[in-house]
């Protein structure tokens, strides 16, 4: 039997609600991501003119320095050496099928200096230092202790963000130069042990193969990975309500929000250093 | 230093005489999640008395107190402190209001990475020159008048409830305020140090000669100390006055509220001594 008229509108209608309700939903996120990002430019803004005007606080920043950057440097230390290390494997394994293996310590030195080493030294601080700094303002904000001090006229933002924003940005740099580092000696002991080159041709070929500018636009790349790391777990640290439960949430919001910046930004950011 | 420098920017406020009303509210609304918390709440606070705010749980008490410091903001009306309105005034302009409204908070608040020398000292340290040896004698002196001498190494980890809220209240004097807000100063309190606290606030309050603002469920404490209560219900203050008018024959809520904690007000019982109900 042919459906009614009455029946063909109510099926319009219906269909069409789910349809408004789809956009409204879709709505609502893009009008809360805009939010998020209005925050984090506000509070960015914010940060700024703290760190431009008195009173500054300089042993928060060192100590931030040693909390975040210093004791980060074990485990960006671990993961590059064991990137190097698989990166002259795998790199001599499809080289030695054009006879090229003695350009292993090049592919390896390029790849770690241009890309890996500030990427995965960037993932590995925001996996670290991110949800730290997110756990620990949280905390400090569910406990009323950001509260406490704006009522004592001091501004979380000069007191608590600007020496963590500062600390990443200056340290992160200094840990994926030490990576950098780090991973070409990884690559040297399996060049040396497994591949059976001599320190000196892996040497030599990153030598004549390593420019200056491969140092330089990767590391310029993590003074942006940092402030995005330390930018995040601040502003998700300092908007947590409730109890622990809301902390957590924050603090893997701030993992997923760091690596997703990171690795989206590498993309341009890499367009932009090639194109200088 | 640089502390020090802006305080002397800052234009002192003419003294307020004892009294005179230092902190106004004038038909304050506020609102979160399209949920009226505050509807209207007009109060005159004034100087060097007591105001012990009673109400139910979520009825916006705090939130109200908070007004006062600037931590929150109306969506409508008006809050004056120190005859000056404060709604439109930035975080760097609050600043000085700040330092002369301390604020102890329900659980303390105290920093988790410092000891309570470092915690009783940090609001000298941010806003006076003074010397780490004069911070020290200080802060010595405030947690003596707290009744906790000697603890200046201890964290605040180390500390039972009682002790942390005593803390708090070192730190809260340590710039010698002209108000004090106490957001819950007894929650959570065995009675007997409930009590310990509560006569500690009155003491305070003699001694210092401030204004003292205390946000409590708190029956007893409040009785102990407040010069006037008020009663907030439904986002207006239904009731303002001493707390044996409360007691007598306030708003019907409010004795609703004094039964329920074993007063049993409204039947002019109430003149028994401390300890004995209404």
């Amino acid at each position: 039997m042919p459906p009614t008229t009455q029946q063909t509108a109510t099926t319009i209608f219906y269909r069409n609600i789910r349809w408004l309700k789809f956009v409204d939903r879709l709505g609502k996120k893009g009008a809360g991501i805009l939010e998020y990002l209005g925050g984090l430019g506000t509070m960015l803004v914010q940060t700024a003119h703290a760190a431009v005007t008195r009173p500054f606080y300089a042993s928060q920043v060192v100590a931030q320095m040693d909390d975040l950057g210093v004791k980060s440097l074990s485990i960006t230390g671990i993961t590059a050496f064991s990137v190097g290390m698989v990166l002259a494997l795998q790199t001599a394994y499809s080289l030695a099928a054009f006879g090229g293996k003695m350009f292993t310590g090049r592919v390896v030195a390029i790849s770690l200096v241009r890309e890996l080493g500030p990427v995965l030294t960037a993932l590995m601080v925001g996996g670290r230092v991110g949800s730290g700094i997110t756990a620990e303002l949280g905390s400090m904000t569910v406990t009323e202790q950001v509260d406490a001090l704006r009522s004592m006229a001091i501004s979380p933002i000069r007191r608590l963000v600007l020496p963590r924003i500062l600390a990443v940005v200056i340290m992160l740099p200094i840990l994926t130069a030490i990576a950098d580092v780090l991973g070409i000696l990884g690559g040297l002991l399996i060049a040396v042990v497994e591949l059976q080159l001599t320190s000196q041709d892996y040497l030599n070929s990153i030598w004549n193969s390593l420019a200056i500018e491969d140092i330089t636009s990767g590391l310029a790349k993590t003074f942006f990975f940092g402030l995005e790391v330390a930018v995040i777990g601040c502003y998700n640290g300092l908007q947590v309500e409730g109890g622990a439960t809301s902390v957590g949430n924050a603090t893997t919001r701030t993992v997923v929000f760091a690596s997703i910046s990171i690795l989206v930004s590498d993309f341009f950011l890499t367009k932009l250093f090639l194109a200088l | 230093m640089k502390a020090e420098l802006q305080l002397s920017s800052d234009p002192k406020p003419a003294p307020l005489v004892a009294g005179e009303t230092i902190v106004e509210f004038d038909n304050v609304w506020k609102s979160y999640t399209h949920r009226d918390i505050l509807a209207g709440v007009s109060l005159k606070i004034r100087k060097g008395e007591v105001l012990c705010v009673l109400g139910p749980s979520g009825t916006g008490k705090s939130v109200t107190i908070r007004h006062i410091n600037g931590l929150e903001k109306p969506d409508k009306g008006d809050v004056k402190v120190f005859g000056e309105s404060i709604v439109h005034m930035t975080e760097e302009e609050l600043g000085p209001v700040r330092r002369r409204v301390a604020m102890l908070f329900q659980g303390g608040a105290l920093f988790d990475s410092m000891n309570v020398e470092e915690n009783v000292g940090f609001p000298l340290k941010e806003h006076t020159d003074k010397s780490p040896r004069e911070i020290a004698e200080l802060v010595g002196e405030k947690l003596l008048m707290v009744g906790l001498p000697g603890t200046q190494r201890k964290m605040p980890s180390e500390l039972s409830g009682g002790m942390r809220k005593r803390v708090a209240l070192a730190r809260s004097i340590a710039l010698e305020p002209d108000i004090i807000m106490y957001d819950e100063p007894t929650t959570g309190l065995d009675p007997v140090t409930s009590e310990k606290i509560a006569q500690l606030i009155a003491d305070l309050n003699a001694r210092l000669r401030i204004t003292s603002i205390a946000v409590t469920h708190d029956i007893v404490a409040a009785r102990t100390i407040a010069d006037r209560v008020a009663f907030l219900h439904q986002g207006r203050f239904q009731f303002v006055g001493t707390f044996d008018e409360a007691a007598r024959g306030g708003h019907p809520v409010l004795q609703e509220y004094f039964r329920a904690m074993g007063f049993p007000c409204g039947t002019g019982l109430y003149a028994a001594p401390l300890g004995g109900g209404c």
